[in-house]
């Protein structure tokens, strides 16, 4: 097995037919990613070593109340399996991600591809239901 | 003036997916770029002689034991009726339906920035065809055992 837990993420970004860039520093391994123009990442932390994170971060449209978005969120993460919807409110910013634990990220490789796709319908379902408000 | 096959496939790129391009006919210069997306793969058509005009397509797998149907044909037609921008055709002998899409765009900048929702439209409409298609099958599928079970019932 490699050293490298995020590896099988590579092999998985592989089978989905994505480049990918790798950006590792001495607390975290990182990968960060584009599919259909939109930026991923995923994170596993050195000293933390079963723990998994990918996501995608994105800037709040200026005129959303963040009260509203807070809603929104909170319905969200009741309702979507696996994502976590979170608003950082000082920055304006919303961050999707799905938090895994595992000793082997091989076992997120054949269920990455669905990953993906919770992840995208999740912020596509956020920034309707808050168009939709306005 | 680059060519409009190579635009697409650098926007496709950079968009972060890997690219296979193939001539279909050099002298008339068509080409199809393959990719794939949330674990489908597309094809767009880039058409030199018309820089403007671009095909999206995918193939849709119809499950062994759905491909006697003779109803798939007609399935086909139905779900072009629900989207009507795609097209379907039954090939491989019924063993898969293709899902395409014919864009006007007008240029290749234009295309590149729909690309993504033609993708989505082709991609629900495929998915659509092939749900009804195995829905289907199944209700026939349904039916016949039900049917077979009542015609041997004893009185």
């Amino acid at each position: 097995m490699s050293d490298d837990p995020l590896k099988p993420i590579e092999n998985a970004l592989d089978d989905e037919g994505l480049y990918f860039d790798r950006d590792d520093d001495e607390d975290a391994y990182r990968i960060s990613f584009k599919s259909e123009g939109d930026r991923y990442f995923v994170v596993a932390y050195r000293d933390d070593p079963s723990f998994f994170m990918i996501g995608s971060g994105w800037a709040l449209p200026s005129p959303v109340d963040a009260h509203e978005a807070l809603a929104v969120a909170n319905v969200l993460n009741v309702r979507k399996k696996f994502v976590k919807t979170a608003l950082w409110e000082d920055e304006r910013d919303v961050l999707f991600t799905v938090e895994l634990c595992t000793d082997d990220a091989e076992d997120i490789r054949p269920n990455f591809g669905r990953l993906l796709d919770v992840l995208r319908d999740t912020a596509d379902e956020f920034f309707s239901e808050l168009r939709a408000a306005e | 003036m680059p060519l409009v096959r190579d635009t697409i496939a650098q926007f496709i790129q950079a968009e972060g997916h890997k690219v296979d391009i193939a001539s279909i006919d050099e002298e008339s210069g068509v080409s199809e770029i393959l990719f794939r997306t949330r674990g489908q793969v597309f094809s767009v058509t880039t058409y030199e002689n018309a820089p403007g005009t671009f095909t999206i397509s995918t193939a849709y797998e119809i499950p062994d034991w759905a491909r006697e149907a003779t109803t798939n044909l007609e399935t086909l037609a139905h779900a072009g009726d629900d989207y009507p921008d795609v097209a379907f055709a039954m090939a491989h002998d019924g063993g898969l339906f293709i899902a395409s899409c014919d864009e006007e765009a007008g240029s290749p900048e234009a295309f590149t920035r729909q690309i993504w929702e033609t993708v989505a439209r082709v991609r629900e409409a495929g998915s659509h065809a092939i749900e009804r298609i195995v829905d289907r099958t199944e209700s026939k599928a349904a039916a016949e055992k039900f049917i077979n079970s009542f015609m041997r019932g004893e009185r």
